[in-house]
């Protein structure tokens, strides 16, 4: 139904979305009932835990507001990133029709600044192992759930408002 | 101490003055009082080091820094709670490298001594090299000079000197009381693991910030309109509600910010939910009086000198890593004996405004980075906290001012010089 270079086509899309801070776009991609999770223990259950990101939704789109749409400070200037997808595996959800896509990710991210500044200019790297389960709506490739895992999950975090 | 010597008087770096009431931008920047600040501030005053729910078995342990020294917080199998130094009396290894975990001893890896959860010596490999009469007793794991818990929070002190906890606490237990009393048992579960995120700036900007109700409009604009998009508040309403409520300075540099309390649903989260739970209704009445209601209803935030908050929904802890280096824990925690539904929108409702990829605390960090790089240019070093100093009023020994006012910062700030101060 999948195969891993389609399947890898569509993140990469899903990453030049977000690389070109294209996060309308990106949002649309989710299915109304999904869930973008970022754990800092994903052995533990979101619901009674908590999460770097654990957004239903509603959420999700008010995250893609703040972003777009609010005078945010953490974002202004804004973070350039450059994210490279691989080690994509894909197997079926049984009788779902769904796929559970795996991949390796590593972003690249920096926000540019005059000199001196604290927190600015500097690059930094984030590798994650990352799950999502594609679901086909209108013949089309959707997200309907989203997991990244940081390697520095449980880590102390500068701050990750750009969309890991 | 061989630092002592420094240059700085204190005195001289906060100046107490009645109008004009500021610090010195050094106390941010510069190394040497970073320095002293670990060893009077943090080795020898009250430091939170967790709360009894994160250890509720025997063999429990989690390992923290106190200033810079590791030290494990250990429940032995008599149930009490041990703080020590994480250094093998051997050669000085650590004897345990994780986190956190379960375990019914502490082996050091270097030469296999082997320590109780109590720090007592139970192993030497190859004894045969030592004296058969040697007494093992003098070679336990050190214990902090002290360890005290206030319903469950878990402070340690490595001095003997000074007051004790209850003393330290006196003036803000009444606060903490409150806060607790949101579960009808008086008792709260830590829920791991904490948030964590790490900023390049001085750790009294994240202290200094907590009780500051002068910033929401300006920093959490982007919060705030959130909130209207969910039509859950409007801007005005936010900032409206900004207005109300009051700081408090406290006695040994402790503060808070305080939102009013109410019995009514429309205007406290504690009412709300007493509205919407009966059974949790049922359990608060059952437990506390109508005028206790309204205080426990009160939201604040309370700072415990040097490096504590209590938050709503959360217990913060400020680590300092160096002096333009700072890590931020927020222990995420259950009410008891609340309906199950009553925590989780809690713990969903902390994550959309807190931790490094929340909707409101990374535009509190993005500022803290502003005046770390801002405080390198020292054309006038002076940092002003008089906002209020006309307006304010002194009850009960604590001084209450407006909202906005920066009253909490001077009680921090006037604590800090007193104990930087002593040799
Ligand atoms: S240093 Fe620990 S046993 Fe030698
Ligand atoms: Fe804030």
């Amino acid at each position: 139904m999948l195969t891993a270079s389609e399947a890898e086509r569509f993140l990469i899309q899903e990453a030049r979305l977000l690389d070109e801070r294209r996060f309308d776009e990106w949002e649309a991609l989710f299915t109304d009932d999904a869930v973008y999770w970022v754990p800092m223990d994903p052995d533990r259950d979101p619901t009674d835990s908590v999460s770097i990101i654990y957004d239903d939704r509603k959420r999700l789109h008010e995250r893609v507001y703040r972003l777009t749409r609010t005078p945010v400070l953490d974002q202004n200037p804004p973070s350039r990133t450059v994210r490279i997808v691989a080690n994509v595996e894909v197997e079926p959800v049984d009788g779902t029709g769904e796929q559970r896509v795996r991949c390796n990710q590593l972003i690249a991210e920096m926000r540019p600044g005059g000199p001196g500044q604290a927190g600015l200019n500097s690059p930094r790297w984030l590798a994650a192992r990352c799950e999502y389960r594609l679901r086909p709506v209108d013949g089309q490739w959707r997200i309907a759930f989203k997991k990244v895992v940081l390697l520095d999950s449980d880590q102390a975090q500068y701050n990750l408002s750009f969309i890991p | 101490m061989a630092i002592t010597q420094a240059t700085h008087g204190y005195e001289e770096l906060v100046v107490d003055d009645p109008r004009e009431f500021r610090v010195h931008g050094s106390i941010y920047t510069d190394p040497r009082i970073f320095e002293e600040e670990m060893h009077r501030i943090f080795e020898r005053t009250w430091i939170y080091v967790g709360h009894e729910s994160e250890l509720p078995a025997p063999g429990d342990y989690k390992t923290v820094l106190v200033g810079r020294q590791p030290l494990i917080v250990s429940r032995h199998e008599d149930g009490r709670i041990y703080a020590l130094y994480n250094r093998c009396r051997h050669r000085g290894a650590v004897v345990c490298r994780e986190e956190r975990g379960h375990s019914n001893f502490f082996r050091c890896r270097y030469h296999n001594w082997v320590y109780a959860n109590n720090g007592a010596l139970i192993g030497m490999a190859q004894a045969s090299g030592y004296p058969e009469d040697l007494d093992r007793s003098r070679y336990s794991l050190v214990p902090a000079a002290r360890l005290e818990s206030y319903r469950g929070l878990l402070f340690v002190n490595l001095s003997y000197d000074g007051p004790s906890l209850a003393e330290h606490l006196e003036p803000v237990r009444k606060y903490v009381d409150y806060w607790l009393g949101r579960s009808p048992s008086e008792r709260i579960q830590v829920i791991l693991p904490p948030h964590r995120y790490e900023y390049p700036g001085n750790w009294k900007l994240q202290a200094e910030n907590g009780f500051d109700g002068y910033h929401g409009n300006y920093v959490h604009l982007s919060w705030q309109r959130v909130l209207q998009l969910s039509r859950e508040s409007t801007v005005e309403e936010v900032q409206q509600y900004r207005q109300e409520g009051c700081v408090r300075g406290l006695r040994n540099g402790h503060g808070l910010l305080e939102r009013p309390g109410s019995l009514n649903p429309a205007s406290s989260w504690t009412a709300r939910m007493m509205h919407r739970y009966p059974e949790y209704a049922e359990a608060m009445r059952k437990r506390f009086s109508d005028a206790e209601l309204v205080e426990i209803s009160a939201r604040r935030n309370i700072f415990v000198f040097p490096n504590l908050y209590l938050f709503d929904t959360h217990i913060r802890v400020i680590v300092p890593k160096a002096v333009d280096r700072t890590e931020v824990q927020l222990y995420v925690y259950a009410l008891e004996d609340v309906p199950e539904a009553i925590n989780r929108s809690r713990y969903r409702g902390h994550e959309r405004f807190y931790g490094p990829a929340g909707f409101g605390a990374p535009d509190d960090i993005e500022v803290f980075t502003e005046m770390q790089t801002g405080l390198q240019a020292t054309g006038d070093p002076w940092n002003l906290l008089n906002r209020g100093q006309h307006r304010e009023r002194v009850v009960d020994g604590e001084v209450i001012g407006h909202t906005t006012d920066e009253a909490p910062q001077r009680s921090f700030y006037r604590e800090w010089r007193r104990v930087m101060s002593q040799a």
